[in-house]
C-alpha cells in the first residue's frame, strides 16, 4: 500500500521538481538530513545508492567494517575529512543492505550530534566523497522504483498528475526568478551558439567559415557568468538555513529580550557562538513555515574600547549580510541621533523593520512605520512576526532585481555546467581535438538545460543553419 | 505467389533491398522504370563524407553492396577532418558515375534468384482484408504477386521538375515521373507530403579554365570503404575550387522573381543544409562569395558537376551568373540545374523495421521516406531488405540502436520524429558519435551481418582475429614500461619513464607511430589495428564517460512497449501525448521519450502504467 506521504512525495517530485521515475539512477548515491535542521541532541543523515557504503567507508574510521557489514547492524566510529584528516564528529552508523532497506538499495544512516555546524560540515564531506544532496522525496521515489511501495493506488497518482502535469514544468521553472531564468537562458543560448559553431565546423569540413570564433575567450566569458550566478548562492540558501534576521539597536534597546521572546513564542533552538571579542547568539525559528535564523547582535555604539569596537564592527557585518533587520529603538528614550543615522542608511532597503520597543513604558507615541512592541507583555509580537513573513514574501518574489540562486539543485547543476566549461577551456588551451571538446560543451549545456529546458541536437542543427551559410 | 519479395525502384535503396532479399535465398523481382538508370547518381558524383562515409562502412559491415561499388568506381579519395578529431573523420570519394551505375546493374544481374524488369508500378495489390500487401500492378497492366514489397521510389513519385518558367513531370531531367502510385497510396490513407531538392548545372570540362581555379587533388593512399578489400587501385583525378562574387550575386538577385522557389511555384520544403545558390544569396546577403567545387563526373566523359551552386533559375540566367565566376568565364552548360518536387511518405507511418504500420508486408525505404543522400537511401534499403527477409523467415527484425550505428540514428530519427524537410545525417545527430568511428563499423556490426546471413564465416573469423589482435596490442602496451633507452629515441617519453606505454600514449604529444619503433612486437602488428588501439587508449576517458551515458540510454531502450498499446486507455497521459504515441507506436520507452510532444511526465505515467500491469 502506498502510504499517503509516499504518494505526495512522488507527486511533489514530479510536479515541483520535474524529477521523474526515469531520472532514477541507482549509481548516483544520495544523502539528506532526515531530522529537522537545527540544534538538537541527535541528527540523522540518510544515505542511499549502489556505492553508498563504499563511499561512506572512505571517510569513516573503521572503513573496512562498513563495507563488510551485514544488514541492520550498528557501527561506532569517527568521520574525518578525507583531505585534511580533520575530525568532524563521532557517530553511529546503521547499515542496511539491499534489498532490505527503505529504498531497496544499499543504504546507511549516520547518527551524529545535532549541531548545525557539525551537520553542515558532515554533509559537505559527504558531497566531497561523491554523494549528491537528495531532492525532497527522492528516497521515496527510489523506494517506489524498487518496488518497495505498492502501486495499487497508481491510478490515483495518474489522476492527480493529469490535472497538473502540463503546468508542472512551468511551475518548476517559476521557482526561478525571472531575472535568473533570463540569465541562465542567456548563458545556455551562448553555449548553444558555441556548440553550433563547433558542430558546423565538424560537419562541414570543406566550408570556408567566416570569422572563426575565439572559443577560449567565449568559454571564459560564459564560465565567468556562471561563476557570478553561483556566488549568489551563499546569500540565497534560504531554504536550507533560513533567512537571516538580525536584531540590532543601541545598547539596552531590548534586543536580547526580544530575541528570547521570539524564541519562546515560536519553535526555537538557541546556540551560543563564542567570538573572540564578544559573544553573540543565534537561534532558529519557524514562522508560518518559513525558517529564520535570528541573530542577536552586540549593541551599536561608538566606543573607545577596542574590544567592544570589534564587537560593533562584527555586528555591522552581520547586519549587512542579513536578510532582515529588526532595528530596535528604545521607546522610553526616543529616537537618538545614531538611530536616525542607521535607519536612514537602511531606509530604502526592504529589509529594515523599525521596532519601537518597551512600548509599555514609552511616554511618546509610536512614530509612523514603527511596530510598537513590548517584549514583557507580548504586545506587538504577532504584528512583528506577520511583518517578517510579509517582507520575506517580498524577498522571495520574482520582483527582486537581484539574481539569487536559492535551490541546491540549481546550484549543483550550475556547478556541473561550470566544471564542464572549465574542462572545455582547458582542452581548448591544450588544443585537444574539437570532437572531444564538444563532449564537454554538450555536458555543460545539458546541465543548464536541466534548469531551463533541454537543448536537443535538432536545436543545435537549427542554430547551425540559421547562423552559418553552409552546404554544397 | 510469383515471388517472395518485390522491390520497386532501382536506386541506391532498391539495389541494397533486392540484393539482401536474394542473398538470403528469397526469390525477388526488382521493377524499375529504366534499367539503364540503376544506381544512378542523380546529384553529386561522390559517395561518403561526414557521417555518410561511416554509413557506407556500416552498410558494408552488415553485408551490403555500396562500399564495394564505390571501391571499384572511385576516381578520387580523401579523408575529411583529419585535423579535427578521430570521431569526425570520414572517407569521401569522387565516383565515376557511369561506371558505378554499370557495376550496380551488373551486380544485380549476376545475383541468382533476382529478376530485373523494366516497367512502372502504379498500384499495390492488397489481400481481401486490405491490411496486407500481396503484389503490384504496373503501368502496362502487369500484375506480380509477392507477400513482401519494398517501396523505393526516390524522387520519382508524382515528381515535377522546375527550371525558371519551365516545368515538366519528371523525376530526373529527361526521365518521366512515376505517376499514379502516389495517388494510389493517398487513397490507401497514407500521409503523403511534398519535398523539394535541387541540383546544379553540368558543364563541359574543356570549356573551363582550370588554371584560374584552385586544384584539389585526392590523397595518395586509398583506404577501402569495404572491410573485405585490403587494397584499392584506381586512377585519380582532381577537383577544382572557385568562388562566386558580387557580380554573380547581383545577377541572381536581379532575377530572383523568375525563380520557381521564390515565385511561389514550389510548395515543397527544401533542405536547409544544402541550399540553392538563390537561397544562399537571399538568406546570407552579407557573404561576399560562395565556394564552387568543380567535380568530374567520370573518366570517360568530359561532363563536370558544379557542386555548391544548385539553382532553378532560367537557363540563360544560370549561364549568365556562372560566367562571372573565375575559371567559368567561357563555360558551356551541358545540362542546366533544376529543382525537383516530389511526394514522400511521412516516415512516422513506419515501424523501426521500416515496415508500414498500416499495411503488413509493405516496407518503405530511401528518399520516399523524406531522406536525401545516396548513403542514407542505401542504408534504409539494406535494412528494409533484411527485415523483409527476416519476416519471411519468421525472425525478429533487425533494429540498430542509436548507440551502435549511424544507421540506427537515421532510422530512429525518421520513425520517431518524422521529417518535414529532406533529412540528412550529421555527426551532431549522434549522441554517441565517439563510438561510431568509420574504422570501427566492422567491430560494431559485422557479427550482426553474420547473424542475419549476409556475412560469410571467413569474414566473421577475420573480425574475431582482428579483435584478438587489438587486445594483444593493448596488453603489450600495458605491460611494456618506458625505459631509459626509449627516451633517447623518443624524447617526448622522458616524463613517462617507468610508466607503461599505454599510460604514455594518453599524452597528446606521444603517438603510436613513435612507440612502434621501440618494440618489435608492436612493429609486427597491422597498422590499422595499431591506429585503432591508439584511438581507444587516447580517448578512453571520453569514451568511458560516453559509455556511462549509453548505459543509461540502454535502460530506457530495453524497456519494451507493445506495438498495439492503446494509449488513450492509459490514464494520465496528456492529450498531445496520446495522439503522438498512437501515431508513432514506439517499441521502447526510450523511443517514446524522444517523440516531440511527449513529456517527461508522460513517460512517468507510462512507467507507472507498465509497472502496474507487469
Amino acid at each position: 500500500m502506498l502510504k499517503p506521504e509516499g504518494l505526495s512525495s512522488i507527486l511533489y517530485l514530479m510536479q515541483k521538481k520535474s524529477l521523474y521515475p526515469q531520472d532514477y539512477n541507482p549509481e548516483e548515491s544520495i544523502a539528506a538530513l532526515a531530522t529537522p535542521w537545527g540544534e538538537s541532541a541527535l541528527a540523522i543523515i540518510r544515505l542511499s545508492g549502489l556505492d553508498s557504503l563504499k563511499l561512506l567507508s572512505g571517510i569513516f574510521s573503521r572503513d573496512g567494517e562498513i563495507v563488510e557489514a551485514a544488514g541492520n547492524t550498528l557501527h561506532y566510529g569517527r568521520i574525518t575529512a578525507p583531505d585534511t584528516e580533520e575530525l568532524i564528529d563521532e557517530v553511529m552508523i546503521a547499515v542496511y543492505r539491499a534489498p532490505k532497506s527503505y529504498t531497496g538499495e544499499e543504504s546507511a544512516e549516520i547518527f551524529c550530534h545535532g549541531n548545525p555546524a557539525v551537520i553542515k560540515r558532515l554533509i559537505g564531506v559527504l558531497a566531497d566523497s561523491g554523494f549528491r544532496y537528495a531532492l525532497p522525496g527522492e528516497f521515496t521515489l527510489r523506494a517506489f522504483m524498487n518496488g518497495k511501495l505498492d502501486l495499487t493506488r497508481a491510478e490515483a497518482v495518474n489522476e492527480l498528475i493529469r490535472a497538473r502535469t502540463d503546468r508542472a514544468r512551468a511551475l518548476a521553472l517559476n521557482r526561478l526568478s525571472g531575472a535568473i531564468e533570463g540569465k541562465i537562458r542567456e548563458i545556455r543560448d551562448g553555449l548553444a551558439g558555441m556548440l553550433a559553431g563547433i558542430e558546423v565546423w565538424l560537419d562541414y569540413p570543406e566550408e570556408e567559415l567566416e570569422g572563426e570564433n575565439d572559443l577560449i575567450h567565449e568559454a571564459e566569458g560564459w564560465a565567468l557568468e556562471i561563476e557570478k550566478l553561483l556566488s549568489t548562492y551563499s546569500i540565497g540558501k534560504i531554504v536550507q538555513e533560513g533567512l537571516v534576521a538580525a536584531i540590532a539597536g543601541r545598547t539596552n534597546a531590548g534586543k536580547s529580550t526580544l530575541f528570547n521572546r521570539l524564541l519562546k513564542e515560536e519553535r526555537a533552538i538557541v546556540s551560543e557562538f563564542h567570538g573572540t571579542t564578544r559573544d553573540y547568539l543565534e537561534g532558529y525559528i519557524s514562522i508560518e513555515g518559513i525558517p529564520f535564523k535570528l541573530i542577536d547582535t552586540a549593541g551599536l555604539r561608538d566606543t573607545g574600547d577596542p574590544l567592544e569596537a570589534e564587537g560593533v564592527r562584527r555586528a555591522d557585518m552581520i547586519i549587512r549580510n542579513s536578510d532582515l533587520l529588526l532595528y530596535l529603538v528604545d521607546g522610553s528614550l526616543g529616537l537618538a541621533a545614531e538611530d536616525r543615522e542607521l535607519i536612514s542608511t537602511y531606509h530604502d532597503n526592504r529589509k529594515l523593520i523599525p521596532v519601537w520597543s518597551k512600548s509599555d513604558i514609552s511616554t511618546a507615541g509610536t512614530p509612523e512605520g514603527f511596530i510598537a512592541l513590548s517584549a514583557v507583555d507580548g504586545t506587538g509580537i504577532a504584528a512583528l512576526s506577520k511583518e517578517m513573513v510579509n517582507r520575506t514574501a517580498g524577498n522571495l518574489s520574482s520582483s527582486t532585481e537581484e539574481r539569487v540562486i536559492d535551490s541546491l539543485r540549481q546550484k549543483e547543476l550550475l556547478e556541473r555546467a561550470f566544471s564542464s566549461l572549465e574542462d572545455v577551456k582547458k582542452s581548448l588551451q591544450d588544443e585537444v581535438y574539437l570532437d572531444l571538446i564538444a563532449v564537454d560543451l554538450k555536458e555543460s549545456l545539458d546541465a543548464l538545460g536541466e534548469i531551463t529546458g533541454e537543448v536537443t541536437s535538432v536545436d543545435i542543427l537549427n542554430r547551425m543553419f540559421k547562423d552559418f551559410c553552409v552546404g554544397k | 505467389m510469383d515471388f517472395e519479395g518485390i522491390v520497386i525502384g532501382g536506386g541506391h535503396a532498391g539495389i541494397e533491398a533486392a540484393l539482401a532479399l536474394s542473398r538470403l535465398d528469397f526469390s525477388c523481382l526488382l521493377i524499375t522504370q529504366n534499367l539503364d538508370c540503376i544506381g544512378k547518381m542523380s546529384c553529386n558524383p561522390a559517395i561518403g563524407g561526414l557521417a555518410k562515409g561511416n554509413v557506407v562502412r556500416e552498410i558494408d559491415a552488415l553485408g551490403g553492396q555500396m562500399a564495394k561499388l564505390i571501391d571499384q568506381s572511385l576516381i578520387q579519395f580523401r579523408i575529411l577532418n583529419r585535423s579535427k578529431g578521430p570521431a569526425v573523420q570520414a572517407p569521401r570519394a569522387q565516383a565515376d558515375k557511369a561506371l558505378y551505375s554499370q557495376l550496380a546493374k551488373w551486380t544485380l544481374e549476376r545475383e541468382g534468384g533476382l529478376s530485373l524488369f523494366q516497367d512502372t508500378v502504379v498500384d499495390l495489390l492488397l489481400t481481401n482484408s486490405g491490411r496486407e500487401v500481396c503484389g503490384v500492378i504496373t503501368e502496362r497492366g502487369r500484375r506480380f504477386t509477392a507477400p513482401n514489397v519494398v517501396l523505393t521510389t526516390g524522387t520519382f513519385m508524382e515528381a515535377d521538375i522546375f527550371i525558371g518558367e519551365f516545368t515538366a513531370s519528371s523525376g530526373r531531367l529527361g526521365e518521366p515521373a512515376a505517376v499514379g502510385l502516389g495517388s494510389a497510396l493517398r487513397k490507401l490513407g497514407f500521409e503523403v507530403g511534398r519535398l523539394k531538392t535541387g541540383t546544379p548545372a553540368r558543364a563541359l570540362a574543356s570549356s573551363l579554365h582550370p588554371e584560374r581555379m584552385r586544384e584539389q587533388p585526392g590523397e595518395d593512399e586509398i583506404i577501402p570503404f569495404s572491410f573485405a578489400n585490403t587494397k584499392v587501385q584506381r586512377p585519380r583525378v582532381s577537383c577544382y575550387i572557385t568562388h562566386t562574387n558580387e557580380k554573380t550575386h547581383r545577377i541572381i538577385r536581379d532575377n530572383i522573381h523568375r525563380s520557381p522557389l521564390y515565385g511561389g511555384k514550389i510548395q515543397g520544403v527544401g533542405p536547409r543544409y544544402c541550399p540553392s545558390i538563390e537561397d544562399k544569396v537571399v538568406r546570407f546577403p552579407d557573404k561576399a562569395s560562395h565556394q564552387i567545387f568543380v567535380e568530374p563526373e567520370g573518366l570517360n566523359t568530359d561532363e563536370v558537376y558544379l557542386n555548391g551552386i544548385s539553382s532553378s533559375l532560367p537557363e540563360e540566367v544560370q549561364e549568365e551568373f556562372l560566367r562571372t565566376v573565375p575559371g567559368l568565364e567561357d563555360l558551356v552548360i551541358m545540362r542546366p540545374g533544376y529543382a525537383v518536387e516530389y511526394d514522400y511518405l511521412d516516415p512516422l507511418q513506419l515501424y523501426p523495421s521500416l515496415e508500414s504500420k498500416k499495411i503488413k508486408g509493405l516496407f518503405i525505404a530511401g528518399q520516399t521516406n523524406g531522406t536525401s543522400g545516396y548513403e542514407e537511401a542505401a542504408a534504409q534499403g539494406l535494412l528494409a531488405g533484411i527485415n523483409a527477409a527476416l519476416k519471411l523467415q519468421g525472425r525478429e527484425p533487425l533494429i540498430l540502436s542509436r548507440a551502435e550505428a549511424y544507421i540506427g540514428v537515421l532510422i530512429d530519427d525518421l520513425v520517431t520524429l518524422g521529417t518535414r524537410e529532406p533529412y540528412r545525417l550529421f555527426t551532431s545527430r549522434a549522441e554517441y558519435r565517439l563510438s561510431l568511428r568509420h574504422d570501427t563499423a566492422d567491430l560494431r556490426l559485422l557479427e550482426k551481418g553474420y547473424d542475419v546471413g549476409l556475412q560469410s564465416v571467413e569474414a566473421r573469423d577475420g573480425l574475431l582475429q582482428k579483435k584478438r589482435e587489438i587486445e594483444e596490442i593493448k596488453e603489450l602496451l600495458d605491460k611494456r614500461k618506458v625505459q631509459e633507452m626509449d627516451v633517447e629515441k623518443v624524447t617526448e617519453l622522458k616524463i613517462h619513464q617507468g610508466k607503461s606505454l599505454s599510460r604514455a600514449l594518453k599524452d597528446p604529444k606521444v603517438r603510436m607511430s613513435d612507440l612502434v619503433s621501440l618494440d618489435k612486437g608492436l612493429a609486427a602488428k597491422n597498422r590499422d589495428w595499431l591506429y585503432q588501439s591508439e584511438l581507444d587508449i587516447k580517448y578512453a576517458g571520453y569514451i568511458k564517460r560516453q559509455e556511462r551515458q549509453v548505459d543509461r540510454f540502454r535502460r530506457m531502450e530495453n524497456m519494451r512497449l507493445p506495438a498495439d498499446l492503446e494509449y488513450s486507455r492509459v490514464i494520465g497521459l496528456s492529450t498531445e501525448a496520446v495522439e503522438k504515441l498512437n501515431k508513432v507506436k514506439p517499441l521502447s520507452m526510450g523511443q517514446a521519450g524522444r517523440i516531440s510532444g511527449v513529456r517527461s511526465s508522460d513517460i512517468a505515467v507510462l512507467l507507472v502504467h507498465l509497472a502496474k500491469n507487469d
